[in-house]
């Protein structure tokens, strides 16, 4: 009897080698936990980091494991995506995530909230965003994006002593549940309409049974693509962020301006690309706007902000908007340029925030603009970083960053969207004036003053003899790593590029 | 003989690297014998130059970034073969006086300040020498960013501003030019084939009329800043009036030609529809900024703006032999860039000159009588002013001659109106002439002689200047097959029967 | 050796001259400088008579010879060589301009001694003489325009030689930019004849110039003139030569008298073929010099700066040659040219000695008595006077008269321009014995008092023109005055030109000697000259009209100076005080330019300056980009309130507008 019940029940068959890179963040986040019970500066300071970052090596080792170019079959009953759209977005995950950890090593954060928590809570989110990029059905796409979000709205607030903080995690909390919601909202009408929850079967509904302009489908994905944006922080929903961006702790702050987008914008990449591509001339003008808007606000707002994370928050929106040019012109081309693009802007934005962790922790200003004053002469070693990160996100030459633009230049003229071509140069003229204050900051103006130790610097904002850069080598390491890969990127761009196009072979369907 | 253009390019780089890991007081040594190598480089290389070729020599040419078609593609031809020669002398020119001159020796971090006059050498030498579009816009936008740091870190006063606001201004035309470069690109890549940057390929499919004319604008928006020509020279003054005396020099002589030089690399070539089309409106820029930069040029009390402004003027008249689309102006336009960035780098030489004798002062109303006892610092100026204002018996007259010859072919009323300006040119040279060297001395100048440090940056410069005088057909020979191919295009467009015949 | 080597040497030596001095200049003690610039010139004279000879030599229509030393420029069509044409016209300019240079560097060697700035001179003269042969050995138009603005370019540095005199460095702008104006008119009319004729040598032009519609051609001559007359101050553009006198006196005479101001009328004598295919620029020409030998006369009557009157009277006679060459007697225009630089060359070496005995005074009103303490200048003084006011058997006699008898000749307009210039003729005899009479006659000044009693006198140096005082550094004339008195130098030199301008009519006596016009024929062969030739006859009555009416203005001179002087101050300031007054302000030329070029163009330049490049360039432009993006900014920032319930408006809203637009897009 049983067995005859049994035997109806068929268990989904399940591809272990596939899910292998999930398997391990998952595991460590565990074992993290459990470590992180044993008390001792040993465990706290260096075990659980490490094993952190084992974990993620780990990830990375299997990723390369699954490496397999082409459009694959999800897996798990079409839950999950193995492809390398899936994978490359995973190594940008656990780059991140890895650099991520080497930042806070010593921030406050960590000691308050506990290193055990801190970094599980990382790993989990991590493992979020990998079922967040890889989910090839509306079901996982939720599960995907809330476990990706709890924990980060957990370490967001992770400076329980600091007001800043607390307010930014529970204004994440609040805003991305509205977003979450609306998510939901909108792929319920989505599956409402189509009748099928996995990308694949919506697109075939799209193709012969369900008519482009069924308005239930369309407001299903105005409001899916409205969680979506607020995720990758896209205008007019991009708010939140510069408040979030400000109070959370820094690192934090370094993990979600780049992973965090990078999981959103893989996302809608597969959602609007894959299950909703023949819908592509009603939702591209859409979302070309929505670049338009983000693009402009986006620059204009991080005009006159004078606290750098609030700054690179804002500069975060205005690359948003770059950034969906590549979706919205909907081709491998673009495809490819977006991925392009996010890699390099890891690089870039880590590099600036490593630099703000370095000076926030020994000047009195905080991220205040004054804590950069003079900073080429006081200590060149994160001066420069933080130069190449800024011309980098201008996408000055020889960069990555101007290689990045020129690619998705490229893939909006090719995609007969040349005027978000030209928006995307435009707004990259604005950005000019914010970018290059922060270097002149730091390169000029200010007077020379004599040390103790008769070196002659500029006084810095606060300046304390920790502000050398000595005092915390993994931050400058970190900093330094990520400018000279900007730098490598932009002159040698061809790894990024091969990276680039086995990911452009994931999604066939595309032009 | 084989001249590997990378290596000329990026010799200044490489010394500037070097120059780092020495003590910092002898970093300019590594800049130096970078510049000297790539300046004795280049003498080889304008002397083993065929002349008489038609295309590109020393072609390098591999393939950078496959993706976007991108090539590292270097090579010289008439167009470019002088001004990468006075590139690379007049840098060891300005690296010299920046190192001897007294108010540079005590410069902070002279390591920094060394390795950003070498970059942007590269850069500048970079686009001069790029036959393929990308690799034009990337050393275009690239070079930038050195001045910004020079002028930012070891300018006069209020330096800050001005560099910001000029590079935003430049960087304006240049990333829309960015913009028009891409799809330059990505719209002339024929139905399923490779997209390529290279500008031969650019060449060979010419896109529709409407799209050239946009593109067009989107180039013009970046050379025309970069030249200046009014109204888009705001970021001038400033910026002349911040910068450190040895970088202007090469600033105001150099990189003020790169972007005319790209109208007749990349516009007229690759956009001979949008040229004749747009013919009238940018002769009307080049007559507007030829007169208007003179009539201002002599209102300025201030040496560095009087040649400021003056150049305005010259690159008006450049911008018109290039736009009178006749091989006449492309000639005249090429051996005026050659001749103006000569005179231009004196000039600023001379004014530091005579700011040591001023008591610091580079304003005319505080010169006056330094002839007094520096008759041999008078006659090098006279020279070059002599030249500036184009005067018959040197090159700089030619080259006018050429331009007006041009502009007279079929816009003869722009080309009168034109000529306006060379007697204004005479009225402002000779006025700073006087203001500075005659009459009586004003007070606190202190006449006396020109040193070794400054004869021996001013006088070759002269020399030159006399040399070409007396025999200026040696750069109409080099250049003249490169003004031939600049204008092939657009004659197909103007004449299409004429060149079929040919 | 050909005409041509010699042409080359003669070229070669004076620029040999200017480097060697501009590069010895340190180590160059005592007069040794001037002897260098006088030798090379002289060596240029010998090379010049050189070419002379083996010009003669050949058969008449051998007698153009170009040569080319390489390519100046040559590219797409436009083809310009460095080359040279020696053809009677050329001999003959390279002889009076070799010539009567080297006369006048004798001249300088003791005139400007003691000046600080003694080898600059010489070396500025020997450019100015490279330049000037230049310009007329120069075998294209290129080249031609080339030695023009060189020319202009050693005027100016000899203009404002002594530099620290602010009055000498204005007139030196003046003359300059002026001279300027004259390149960009050859170079408009250049490429009008290159667009006709497709050539830029003289050759290749005049073959080809009837290829040319006589529009084109007229608009070419008119661009020339513009060239010409910048060049030989005539009306409109003469206002620079009076200010010029700021210049040393041999500067002057060498190239405000003798040689460079009369380039203009050798332009005109050399592109002589365009001129008779375009009788109306030809007509222009005429009547413009025939106005400017009026006007300059006219204020030569007023002016008491002694080396104005004779600038003036320099403009008058070009005046001469201008209606002379236009109507076309090339031969007389160039006749006229040659005697004018004897005679005038000397009338400003006597004034030189002159200033030189007033310790530096030019006014005329402060001159007097000086015929017994400067016998020799007193001389040769009124020898040039007597050949400038065509005293008969003089050479100014011969030269001018033959000019009007071709005017005459022609008819028509030229009868009146004719008649015109004899009632100039009047004028000019009367103002140059004015001179004589007020600078020589009457009751000596104190000056020469003293000179008689053997002593120079000697005055604080100040600048004639203002007054102020001087010093006697570089850049102001130096400490020592010499009179030809004293110096054998200035005698030598004086005394050949004194002698050429009494018997230098030889060359072109009507019916007795015709050498000269027989010299020049092959130049002008197969032009309206030869045929408009008056006869013999009547160029004797013209002498002998021209002979009367030089007598009478002398005469009347004699009798308003010396008779009754009185009379004459009475009819200055009473009778005629408004005639007076206008001839003083020179027909206000200046003022008018004044008002109508200078002030306007300074003023846009301050306008410029303050107004547009402020509030357009600065504000507009670049402000208004900025303020834009600024309130955007501020917008942006204004809605970033912190608080929770105005994010979830903007969220909602946002969703609401993107919903809407779905539906419309779709439906």
């Amino acid at each position: 009897m049983t067995d005859l019940l049994l035997a109806d029940i068929q268990g989904p068959e399940i591809d272990y080698a596939g899910l292998s890179p999930l398997f391990a963040l998952a595991g460590g986040t565990v074992i993290v936990l459990m470590a992180a019970l044993f008390r001792g500066p040993f465990v706290q300071r260096t075990l659980v980091p490490a094993l952190t970052l084992t974990s993620l090596g780990a990830a990375v080792g299997l990723t390369i494991w699954q490496w397999e170019t082409g459009d694959l079959e999800p897996i798990v009953e079409n839950a999950l995506a193995v492809d390398t759209l899936a994978l490359g977005a995973g190594l940008i995950f656990y780059a991140a995530a890895a650099l991520t950890v080497v930042i806070s090593l010593r921030d406050e954060a960590v000691r308050s909230a506990g290193a055990g928590e801190y970094f599980a809570l990382l790993l989990a989110s991590v493992t979020g965003m990998v079922v967040f990029a890889s989910a090839e059905n509306l079901i996982t796409l939720f599960v995907g994006i809330e476990l990706l979000s709890i924990p980060l709205y957990a370490l967001c607030a992770a400076e329980v002593r600091r007001a800043a903080s607390l307010e930014a995690g529970l204004k994440y909390l609040i805003i991305g549940s509205l977003g979450s919601a609306t998510l939901l909202y909108g792929l319920a009408m989505i599956y409402g309409a189509t009748g099928a929850t996995d990308y694949g079967a919506i697109a075939t509904a799209l193709d012969d049974t369900v008519g482009l302009d069924d308005p239930l489908l369309l407001i299903g994905i105005a409001l899916a693509a409205t969680g979506l944006a607020f995720k990758a922080s896209v205008a007019p929903f991009h708010q939140w962020s510069p408040d979030v961006y400000q109070g959370a702790p820094t690192p934090i702050t370094a993990f979600m301006a780049t992973a965090t987008k990078a999981a959103a914008f893989v996302a809608i990449l597969r959602l609007f690309d894959h299950a909703l591509g023949l819908e592509q001339l009603n939702w591209g003008p859409a979302l070309a706007a929505l670049a338009a808007v983000t693009i402009v606000i986006g620059n204009v707002g991080a005009l006159m902000q004078r606290s750098l994370k609030r700054l690179l928050a804002w500069s975060g929106v205005a690359q948003a908007g770059y950034l969906l040019a590549g979706v919205v012109v909907g081709t491998e081309l673009g495809l490819k340029a977006t991925y392009f693009y996010l890699a390099a802007y890891l690089f870039m934005n880590v590099a600036a925030f490593a630099v703000v962790v370095a000076r926030e922790r020994v000047s009195e200003t905080g991220d205040d603009l004054k804590s950069f004053e003079g900073l080429g002469q006081a200590s060149p070693l994160l001066a420069w970083p933080m130069t190449i990160a800024m011309l980098g996100l201008a996408g000055i030459p020889a960069t990555a960053g101007f290689i990045g633009k020129f690619y998705l230049i490229d893939a909006a003229v090719d995609g007969e969207y040349a005027w978000l071509g030209v928006l995307i140069v435009v707004g990259s003229m604005i950005s000019l004036a914010y970018y290059l204050r922060v270097v002149a900051t730091m390169w000029m103006g200010g007077i020379e003053v004599e040390l103790p130790s008769g070196r002659k610097v500029r006084p810095v904002g606060g300046w304390s003899p920790e502000a050398d850069a000595r005092a915390q080598p993994e931050v400058t390491g970190v900093a330094i790593l990520c400018a000279a890969a900007t730098i490598f990127f932009g002159i040698v761009p061809s790894p990024l590029f091969d990276l680039a196009r086995d990911v452009g072979t994931s999604l066939s369907h595309l032009l | 003989m084989t001249i590997h253009l990378s290596i000329v390019l990026f010799l200044p780089l490489a010394g500037a690297v070097v120059g780092a890991f020495l003590p910092a007081a002898r970093s300019h040594w590594g800049v130096l014998a970078g510049s000297v190598g790539t300046a004795l480089y280049a003498i080889v290389l304008a002397f083993d130059f065929d002349r008489g070729a038609d295309g590109l020599q020393y072609v390098t040419d591999d393939t950078w970034i496959s993706e976007l078609g991108i090539h590292w593609s270097l090579g010289v031809d008439g167009l470019n073969v002088w001004l990468i020669l006075l590139t690379a002398l007049l840098w060891v020119g300005a690296i010299v006086y920046g190192w001897r001159a007294e108010r540079f020796r005590t410069r902070q971090r002279p390591a920094l300040f060394w390795f950003h006059v070498a970059l942007a050498e590269t850069a500048v030498l970079g686009a001069f020498m790029a036959q393929d579009l990308a690799v034009f816009v990337f050393f275009f936008d690239l070079m930038l960013v050195p001045f910004f740091f020079l002028i930012g870190q070891w300018g006069e006063e209020n330096r800050v501003p001005a560099t910001i606001k000029m590079m935003i201004y430049t960087l304006v035309g240049s990333l829309l030019m960015l913009a028009g470069a891409v799809a330059l690109g990505v719209l002339s890549t024929p139905e399923g084939g490779h997209i390529s940057f290279a500008l031969a390929d650019l060449q060979q499919n010419t896109l529709g009329e409407g799209t050239q004319q946009w593109i067009f604008l989107l180039f013009a928006a970046a050379f025309l800043v970069k030249a200046p020509v009014f109204p888009l020279h705001g970021w001038m003054p400033d910026a002349y009036r911040a910068a450190p005396l040895p970088v202007l020099v090469v600033f105001s002589a150099i990189v003020s030609k790169v972007g005319v030089y790209g109208f007749l690399r990349i516009v007229l070539p690759i956009l001979p529809d949008a040229s004749v089309h747009f013919q009238d409106l940018m002769i009307a820029f080049a007559v507007v900024s030829i007169l208007y930069g003179s009539v201002i040029a002599f209102a300025q009390d201030d040496t560095r703006l009087v040649v400021g402004y003056s150049s305005i003027a010259q690159l008006g008249f450049i911008l018109l032999g290039i736009f009178s689309l006749d091989p006449k102006g492309s000639q005249g336009a090429v051996m005026q860039m050659v001749n103006h960035g000569l005179v231009a780098a004196g000039l600023f030489f001379a004014i530091a000159a005579l700011a040591r004798r001023s008591g610091g002062s580079e304003l005319l109303s505080r010169m006056g009588g330094i002839a007094f006892r520096a008759p041999a610092l008078a006659a090098l100026l006279l020279i070059l002013a002599f030249a500036t204002l184009a005067m018959p018996g040197t090159a700089n007259f030619v080259g006018e001659l050429l331009i007006l010859f041009g502009a007279f072919e079929d816009e003869f009323t722009w080309g009168l109106i034109a000529a306006i300006g060379v007697v204004l040119a005479s009225v402002y040279m000779i006025r700073f002439f006087i203001r500075a060297m005659h009459n009586e001395p004003g007070e606190g100048v202190q006449s006396r002689e020109a040193c070794a440090l400054e004869l021996g940056v001013i006088a070759p410069v002269v020399a030159v200047i006399v040399a070409l005088g007396v025999y200026p057909q040696v750069i109409l020979d080099g250049s003249e097959k490169g003004a031939e191919q600049a204008g092939a295009a657009v004659e197909q467009v103007q004449q299409p029967e004429v060149s079929a015949i040919r | 050796m050909s005409p041509a080597d010699y042409g080359w040497l003669v070229l070669g030596f004076p620029l040999l001259g200017t480097l060697v001095l501009a590069f010895g200049w340190r180590r160059l003690p005592g007069r040794s400088a001037g002897w260098i610039g006088s030798a090379s010139i002289l060596a240029s004279f010998i090379s010049a008579l050189g070419a002379l000879q083996q010009l003669q030599d050949r058969p008449e229509e051998e007698r153009h010879i170009a040569s080319s030393l390489f390519d100046y420029a040559d590219t797409f069509g436009v083809s310009v060589d460095l080359a040279i044409l020696v053809d009677p016209l050329s001999v003959l300019m390279m002889l009076v301009v070799s010539g009567v240079s080297f006369l006048i560097h004798l001249y300088s060697v003791a005139y400007m001694a003691g000046d600080r700035g003694y080898v600059r001179f010489f070396a500025y003269l020997n450019y100015f003489v490279f330049s000037m042969l230049l310009l007329v050995l120069a075998g294209n138009f290129v080249l031609l325009i080339v030695g023009w603005a060189f020319v202009g370019a050693a005027s100016y540095l000899l203009i404002s030689f002594w530099y620290r005199r602010e009055t000498a460095t204005r007139a030196g702008i003046k003359a300059f930019v002026m001279n300027v104006i004259g390149d960009v008119g050859l170079v408009i009319g250049a490429f009008l004849l290159f667009d006709g004729t497709g050539a830029l040598d003289y050759g290749g032009v005049f073959e080809n110039a009837h290829l040319m519609s006589n529009g084109q051609v007229t608009a070419a001559c008119l661009c020339l003139l513009v060239g010409a007359f910048a060049k030989s101050a005539q009306i409109p553009l003469h206002t620079w030569l009076p200010d010029a006198m700021e210049g040393p006196t041999p500067v002057s005479a060498l190239i405000h008298a003798a040689t460079m101001v009369t380039a203009g009328v050798y332009l005109i004598a050399r592109t002589h073929p365009l001129f008779e295919l375009a009788p109306t620029a030809a007509d222009v020409a005429a009547i413009l010099g025939t106005l400017t030998l009026v006007v300059a006369a006219s204020i030569a009557l007023v002016v008491t700066d002694l080396k104005r009157v004779i600038a003036y009277s320099t403009m008058s006679q070009i005046g001469y040659m201008v209606l002379g060459v236009s109507a076309f007697a090339y031969g007389a225009g160039m006749f006229h040219l040659m005697t004018h630089a004897f005679f005038k060359a000397l009338l400003f070496m006597g004034a030189g000695s002159v200033i030189a005995g007033m310790g530096g005074v030019q006014s005329l009103d402060r001159m007097g008595g000086f015929r017994r303490a400067m016998p020799f200048t007193f001389v040769t003084f009124t020898i040039g006077a007597l050949a400038l006011a065509g005293f008969p058997l003089t050479a100014g006699f011969f030269s001018k008269d033959e000019i009007i008898a071709f005017t005459l000749n022609r008819g028509g307009l030229y009868t009146v321009l004719g008649v015109i210039a004899y009632v100039a003729a009047f004028v000019t005899a009367f103002y140059a014995f004015r001179m004589v009479f007020r600078v020589f006659f009457g009751e000596p000044v104190d000056e020469a008092r003293e000179l008689e009693r053997g002593h120079l006198a000697h005055h604080d140096p100040a600048n004639p023109m203002t007054g102020e005082p001087e010093d006697t550094d570089v850049g102001f004339p130096g400490p020592e005055h010499h009179i030809a008195e004293r110096e054998w130098p200035m005698k030598a030199a004086m005394a050949p030109l004194a002698l050429l301008s009494i018997i230098g009519g030889i060359v072109g006596i009507p019916g007795v000697s015709e050498t000269l016009e027989h010299f020049l024929e092959p130049a002008f062969e197969g032009s309206d000259y030869l045929d408009t030739a008056p006869s013999d006859s009547d160029k004797t009555l013209g002498l002998v009209i021209g002979g009367v009416i030089s007598l009478a203005g002398i005469a009347l001179a004699w009798f308003l100076y010396l008779v009754r002087s009185a009379t004459t101050l009475r009819l200055r300031d009473y009778q005629l005080r408004r005639v007076h007054d206008f001839l003083a302000h020179k027909w206000y030329f200046d003022e008018l330019y004044d008002a109508a070029f200078v002030r306007p163009m300074a003023a846009a330049g301050r306008y410029g300056r303050t107004v547009v490049e402020s509030v357009f360039v600065q504000d507009v432009i670049i402000g208004g980009a900025t303020s834009v993006v600024r309130a955007g900014s501020s917008f942006a920032r204004g809605l970033q309130t912190g608080y929770l319930r105005s994010y979830a408006a903007l969220l909602v809203t946002g969703v609401a507008g993107l919903a809407l637009y779905f539906l419309i897009t779709s439906s």
